[in-house]
């Protein structure tokens, strides 16, 4: 994980901290964003090897990032996590069917537990 | 006249109310017009020799326009019904949705502290902190019901198919009702097979299950009781067994343990609280999984709940 560049784009401010903190504490190098539009700009520049997505942002919703995302050769390949606690069967069909690697329900989760999924899609 | 508006949309429109393809208001429409259609017939086969034309007419139009009123009355009666049921499950979906985003704040803030900021805490305050967590987890334990019985509703469930270690989840769950045992004075036992397979399933949700089941068999349980979870695993699947000597399930409540809100008497007067959610949110998701959930109970003897999941 030391050195493996990831994207938050997650607009509440709150939970963005915590995901910071824990994923630096692995000795990553971490970058956030708080809406869909600059998460993108941020992707484009930073190029991570794995984006943590948000799907209710402002400005661009999680879906429609997942679409340009896939739409363009430079970023495609990079792993999208999705992060939402949108749970719900239409909305995870719908997600895995853009092209998400995986997703988590937020509030299943401890952020330990996320740390080790990400740890898992950054070795496949 | 709304059934001739009927845009055979069958399918989609009762998914969208949480119906049967065969109880859809178009489907119901379609039967009704067949069988106003019938009782035409019949009524011009019994009495078409017999009465002079005229009367058969306003014979026939009498049927025909009153099945007809009939029949509009019930559908949009049943459709109305459904339609509200629909935008109760929404609210509540939203309304839990909204609630999930703080409360995760919560618990990963207190997880942060304890990771990060511990050091230097007294045991009042570390115990403090527990509390917080302990009172999140019950907060957010009953969002998340409220949130899968809205699902349910809505045809919305979604199980994961992922391989997962059983064992480890049932000893997390039962590390978690550590402390209810403590309170009611109540041991919690676990037997398990050697080399036990992984399962297919949704680890988390399984987790809120098994939670569901072991803290039930501890909170019925009676004081100085003890509560025996057993895995056992056959040729396709794993079955896993959480046996208490609690106050059981009087034998008229037997058929009514699975539905939604449905409490026991004796559960309610035990001052226990419940919503009445956990065993009808537990079958739906082992459903979806692919396995099965059942039991046996004695009342005053205790139960023995079981869950097979198939085997990877």
């Amino acid at each position: 994980m030391e050195n493996k560049k990831i994207l938050i784009i997650e607009d509440d401010a709150n939970l963005r901290g915590v995901l910071k903190e824990f994923f630096e504490e692995e000795k990553m190098i971490v970058k956030t964003a708080s809406d869909g539009e600059s998460g993108l700009i941020k992707l484009r520049e930073f190029l991570p090897d794995v984006v943590l997505l948000d799907i209710i942002l402002p400005k661009k919703d999680g879906y429609e990032i997942i679409k340009e995302i896939k739409s363009d050769e430079k970023i495609k390949d990079i792993p999208v996590i999705l992060l939402t606690n949108l749970g719900g069967l239409n909305d995870i069909e719908k997600a895995l069917a853009l092209g998400a690697t995986t997703y988590l329900v937020k509030g299943d989760y401890q952020v330990k537990e996320i740390v080790e999924k990400v740890k898992e899609v950054l070795e496949v | 006249m709304s059934w001739l508006k009927n845009d055979l949309n069958l399918k989609r429109d009762a998914g969208y109310l949480g119906l049967s393809v065969w109880q859809s208001p178009g489907t119901l429409y379609l039967v009704w017009g067949f069988l106003i259609a019938f009782l035409a017939v019949i009524v011009f086969w019994v009495a078409g020799d017999s009465v002079d034309p005229f009367r058969l007419a306003i014979t026939e139009f009498l049927v025909i326009s009153s099945m007809l009123a009939i029949g509009n009355i019930l559908i949009n009666t049943i459709d109305k019904l459904a339609r509200v049921n629909r935008s109760k499950s929404e609210f509540v979906s939203i309304i839990s949705h909204q609630l999930k985003t703080p409360l995760t704040g919560v618990s990963w803030q207190v997880e942060l502290f304890n990771t990060k900021y511990k050091e230097g805490l007294n045991e009042k305050q570390k115990e403090i902190l527990k509390n917080i967590e302990l009172s999140n987890a019950v907060i957010s334990r009953m969002v998340n019901d409220l949130l899968d019985v809205a699902r349910i509703d809505q045809n919305n469930l979604f199980t994961k198919k992922e391989e997962i270690d059983i064992v480890s989840v049932i000893r997390k769950v039962i590390e978690k009702n550590e402390v209810l045992g403590k309170d009611n004075n109540v041991k919690i036992k676990f037997l398990v097979d050697d080399n036990m397979p992984k399962i297919i399933g949704d680890e988390k949700k399984t987790e809120v299950v098994l939670d569901n089941l072991i803290s039930n068999a501890v909170k019925y349980n009676k004081k100085g009781g003890e509560v025996s979870i057993k895995v056992r695993k056959d040729v396709s699947k794993a079955t896993i067994s959480i046996r208490d000597n609690g106050i059981g399930i009087p034998k008229e409540d037997q058929e009514m343990i699975f539905d939604k809100f449905f409490r026991s008497d004796n559960a309610a007067t035990q001052e226990v609280s419940g919503t009445g959610l956990g065993l009808f949110i537990a079958k739906n998701i082992i459903e979806r999984s692919g396995g099965k959930i059942w039991f046996h109970s004695t009342e005053g003897e205790g139960s023995v709940f079981f869950v097979a999941l198939p085997l990877v």
